[in-house]
């Protein structure tokens, strides 16, 4: 079905955060809509892509899903250059992962570009009851780095679609209010097929709900 | 044919190598929410005689072998495992005939022990194992292994159920190692290839055999900053220039670095990328052969993927290249054709060792030394046997006097001397090895290790850490002891220690 539709944009997404947070699961149930309770873990980097439809304009995302593990940190920090947004996943379940958000912040600021839109996930809000981190401590974490924040359940689905979709429609009023040019070199933001027409003169009328993605 | 729907064969065969009986674990140990739901799926399902259960498996293919010709294969394999001296040293052209045509699955975890080296190093170190076993371990390690567990094969019914037999083994293989070299600790890359190993042979066997690929095989690889397999993406890539220049010349066009379609490949030695009965067929060769296999079939599948023209109308940009190089064809990784193609190739040792020599110049030109020391990669069993020879009866009577390692012989200033008798007897193993060798695996290895100088503490010889310390292989050999220290002083000590 995503064929049909030709995207204005195409952002390069980042998914980062230490091993075992559901980096790729929250990718795959962003895609297909599922849980994946057997998928391995991720070696390198994987990927994933998906076309959105943000206030009215079709975005499409080319997701780049990192292995988490320090030592693959070598490797996979040559992804980063020329994404737009990123996903900054930790396991609510675990104070480590949620530790070490500062040094994935720094690589990803540093590696891909000062004004890459970063969301932060504290992934697993289905196991509540193991919850070592609470959403009030990193939600101020989140405000004071600049980022937005949401918690995610790649088990249940919940906010899962709307943590890409926020990251998303961060960027387009970003390029909207002129903030973010889309032709600089490395923003991570290309014109999609449907061509640069509308937006050689961007409006200004965009409606923050009105066509929640479609897809 | 589909392998679940051929029980004429999995009747002939053995489940399992060992004939592994695994038991249906009941609903205890509920380690997770999902235990239940896959123990269900389990009870269904039939298994093929891999293991892999019916509709989850990567697409399992089975070349039928006809049942006389594996009987053949059985007791010509039984022969040379129970003969492994006569056959290493003098039929050796022979066994990587016999591996390229593939391991009878019955013997399969033995051959691989014995091509490894992993049998002898456990014949050497005798208890390690259970040592390893029975310590705690560094709880840094431990949890990251414990969240890897249920994440290697949960297609396969060893390994489908949470805190089953073996998820266990896995976590003991696993932490063994990070016990065995802390300094390395464990890498997630590891743990396909430990289930791999599992599933063909009991926990102990597996961690040696494992021991031998991070060490022999593929050392560096799994170790702190990845510059093994991030030079070898370099060597790939400059291989595949005469290999497929049409492929070479998109990938670069593209600026696809080969670190985002290798990594997985060759860190995993292809174990979650091929069709399963080609990873058995892989592993057969890469056994024997050594890394050049793994490189080979890195070769084929690119080019077959990329490698004209109207497959590249499908690659415009850098995304869809690397899209198709992650959902690769079936037909190009089935069994039969693959590993034509693999034996076909003609990419040598020679050749890898030569583009590594260049490579490694090229990133202390640009990156400066590299970080990490590994030591050089022996290529397949020959290789390893002669850097390690294992415990054997020798005809010689054994020496009435016997000399520490390091020590010198009298009239000679540094290294040690040979006997006459050794002497002799080295000259007869290098006439004997140029039959068999298509290429001498060390000159250009010695070379490296001489030009990285000697900042690389051997590890072998002077562990730094007690844990590391395999008994010498003078105590379980001891007549074999002043042969095999004062040839290897002469020849082989300088490449197999000095670490890159």
């Amino acid at each position: 079905l995503h064929n049909v539709f030709k995207s204005d944009f195409l952002f390069k997404f980042l998914v980062i955060g230490n091993a075992g947070t559901g980096k790729s699961c929250l990718l795959h149930q962003f895609i297909e809509k599922k849980f994946k309770d057997d998928s391995n873990h991720t070696i390198g980097v994987e990927f994933g892509s998906k076309i959105i439809n943000v206030g009215g304009k079709y975005v499409k995302l080319q997701i780049w899903d990192t292995a988490g593990q320090e030592r693959f940190r070598s490797v996979t920090r040559s992804y980063y250059r020329g994404a737009a947004g990123a996903l900054l996943v930790y396991d609510i379940t675990s104070r480590e992962t949620y530790n070490a958000l500062t040094n994935w912040l720094t690589d990803a600021r540093m590696l891909a570009s000062q004004n890459i839109v970063i969301i932060l996930c504290g992934n697993k809000k289905d196991l509540d009851a193991d919850r070592e981190v609470t959403f009030l401590e990193a939600s101020r974490f989140a405000q004071e780095n600049e980022l937005m924040f949401l918690e995610t359940s790649a088990l249940t689905g919940e906010n899962v679609e709307e943590a890409f979709v926020q990251c998303a429609r961060k960027i387009l009023n970003k390029i909207e209010s002129g903030e973010l040019d889309p032709e600089r070199m490395g923003s991570g933001i290309q014109y999609g097929d449907a061509a640069l027409r509308q937006l050689r003169s961007p409006r200004r009328t965009q409606a923050p709900n009105a066509q929640e993605c479609g897809c | 044919m589909l392998c679940h729907s051929s029980p004429g064969i999995s009747l002939s065969e053995p489940k399992g190598d060992l004939g592994y009986i695994f038991e249906l674990k009941s609903s205890h140990q509920e380690s997770g929410p999902w235990e239940g739901r896959v123990l269900e799926k389990r009870e269904k399902v039939p298994s093929c005689i891999h293991g892999c259960l019916e509709g989850r498996a990567q697409i399992c293919w089975l070349e039928e072998v006809p049942l006389e010709v594996l009987r053949q294969r059985e007791s010509k394999w039984l022969d040379m495992l129970n003969n492994r001296d006569k056959w290493m040293a003098k039929k050796h052209k022979k066994i990587r005939l016999r591996c390229q045509k593939g391991i009878p699955p019955s013997l399969r975890g033995r051959a691989w022990q014995y091509l490894s080296g992993g049998k002898v190093k456990l014949q050497q170190n005798p208890g390690k194992f259970d040592e390893l076993d029975m310590s705690p371990g560094d709880p840094k390690w431990l949890d990251v292994i414990e969240r890897d567990l249920h994440r290697q094969f949960p297609f396969h019914e060893m390994f489908v159920s949470r805190g089953g037999h073996g998820q266990q083994d896995l976590f003991r293989v696993l932490k063994a190692y990070t016990l065995y070299r802390p300094e390395e600790g464990y890498c997630q890359a590891q743990a396909p290839i430990a289930a791999v190993l599992l599933m063909h042979m009991p926990a102990e066997q597996a961690f040696w055999c494992l021991v031998q690929i991070c060490e022999k095989y593929l050392p560096g690889y799994y170790s702190e900053k990845l510059e093994a397999i991030q030079l070898d993406g370099e060597i790939l890539f400059s291989l595949l220039q005469k290999v497929s220049p049409v492929a070479h010349k998109h990938l670069s066009r593209q600026k696809i670095d080969p670190l985002l379609y290798m990594t997985e490949w060759f860190m995993c030695a292809f174990a979650r990328t091929l069709p399963w009965s080609s990873v058995l067929r892989v592993w057969d060769m890469f056994f024997c052969e050594g890394v050049k296999i793994i490189f080979r079939v890195g070769l084929v599948l690119l080019k077959h993927a990329l490698g004209s023209p109207e497959k590249l109308k499908a690659c415009q940009g850098q995304y869809e290249t690397i899209e198709r190089l992650r959902s690769l064809s079936p037909k190009i990784m089935q069994e039969a054709f693959l590993v034509q193609e693999v034996v076909e190739l003609p990419v040598t040792e020679r050749q890898i060792e030569r583009e590594h020599l260049i490579q490694l110049r090229r990133w202390q030109e640009t990156r400066g030394e590299l970080q990490s020391c590994s030591p050089p990669r022996l290529h397949g069993a020959k290789a390893i046997l002669e850097a390690e020879p294992g415990p054997r009866p020798t005809l010689q009577p054994s020496p009435s006097i016997r000399l520490p390692l390091d020590a010198p012989l009298p009239g000679s200033k540094g290294k040690p001397k040979p006997s006459k008798q050794i002497q002799k007897e080295q000259k007869e193993q290098q006439k004997q090895a140029k039959g068999y060798l298509d290429k001498p695996p060390t000159p250009n290895q010695t070379k490296m290790a001489s030009a990285a100088g000697d900042a690389c503490p051997p590890q072998d010889v002077a562990p730094k850490d007690p844990v590391h310390q395999d008994p010498a292989p003078q105590d379980s050999a001891p007549q074999d002891s002043a042969h095999h220290h004062s040839r290897e002083s002469l020849t082989s000590q300088e490449s197999e220690d000095t670490y890159l």
